[in-house]
């Protein structure tokens, strides 16, 4: 979860906020729901890489078409061995 | 045949009523035929928004109840002779109305009209289905708000399940003041969130609750007041323009007085 600061614009802090709402929103998650699946997207993604587990984002855009599901997780290093 | 398009929201007093009542106004005004219906049943309110409320007679539920023919509930507008208004009953529930009755209607008065609006109630309960059922095409009134927002995304998703795919939103009460303050959302990041397109976006101007009271369409009383000019551009969209969006500067104090003369 992200920690607005009080000198951040509050329209990016309203922006950030619906991000977040809309997500859970849009797969009917709970905020409990949404927190096991981005420890259970980070566990697997774990096991082949060594990943930034503070900046990852996850985002649920809808476009006319379609809805997709995005992760971004930065990767620091493919894991050895495998 | 005839458009039907649905005025919704997921929030109430967003503004859906102002937005049906000018947009069927200016589609009016363009010279098409226009029907304004009020699916509010039990909250009408578009006959007060159009002053036109000491001259209903009949409402959908005597149509649907056939105690009277359609010809005879709709309401011709004191100034526009193609505009009419369908009133609502201010006696039933939203959960009288039957649906099939009410598409039945809306076919009816599509053979007869060039647009049929309906102006929908706020939630998304019993309502809210049978304003949105008999609409090929809807307009989304959300304000740049976090919660107005969200719930406009709701209705989104239920819009689509029930078969409509041309969705467009109609940003209402922008302030560009606040917006350049980076205090409000702007119309930008709005469209994004929500990946709909907008078909236009009013700014706030306090000239919408002084005709309202006084029971004049904005449009036709403060045609050159900033919100009556987007209404203008928007049913000039809908009517297949490409007209790009621009935000107007707001005029400063000296600029309002200067216009107010004028009227």
């Amino acid at each position: 979860m992200n920690i607005f600061r009080k000198n951040d614009p509050a329209s990016r802090v309203a922006e950030e906020r619906l991000k977040l709402i809309l997500i859970q929103d849009r797969l009917l998650l709970s905020p409990q729901d949404f927190e096991s699946l981005k420890k259970e997207i980070l566990k697997v993604l774990s096991k082949y890489f060594d990943i930034e587990e503070a900046s990852i984002k996850i985002n649920l855009e809808r476009t006319k078409e379609k809805s997709v599901f995005e992760a971004i997780v930065p990767v620091v290093s493919v894991k050895k061995g495998k | 045949m005839g458009r039907t398009i649905v005025v919704t929201a997921g929030k109430g007093g967003v503004g859906k009523t102002t937005v049906t009542a000018n947009v069927g106004a200016m589609l009016a005004k363009l010279g098409k035929s226009t029907v304004v219906m009020d699916m509010d049943i039990g909250l009408r309110n578009l006959d007060v928004v159009m002053g036109l409320e000491n001259r209903v007679v009949y409402n959908i539920m005597d149509v649907i109840e056939n105690h009277c023919k359609i010809q005879q509930a709709l309401v011709r507008d004191k100034h526009l002779e193609n505009l009419f208004l369908l009133p609502a009953s201010q006696i039933h529930n939203k959960e009288d109305v039957d649906i099939d009755k009410v598409v039945d209607i809306v076919n009816s008065l599509e053979g007869n009209f060039d647009y049929v609006l309906l102006d929908s109630p706020a939630g998304i309960e019993k309502g809210f289905e049978s304003s949105v059922s008999p609409a090929k095409e809807a307009l989304i009134v959300v304000t740049p708000d976090v919660s107005s927002v969200r719930d406009a995304d709701r209705v989104v998703g239920i819009i689509e399940s029930k078969g409509i795919f041309s969705i467009s939103l109609v940003i209402n009460r922008y302030d560009l003041n606040l917006v350049n303050k980076n205090k409000m959302l702007n119309f930008e990041s709005i469209i994004d969130i929500l990946g709909i397109d907008a078909i236009g976006v009013i700014p706030e101007d306090k000239s919408v609750i002084e005709t309202t009271n006084r029971g004049e369409i904005l449009v036709n009383y403060m045609p050159g007041s900033p919100a009556a000019k987007e209404f203008s551009l928007i049913a000039r969209r809908i009517e297949g323009e490409t007209i790009p969006i621009k935000i107007e500067e707001p005029r400063n104090f000296f600029g309002q007085i200067f216009k107010r003369g004028m009227q």
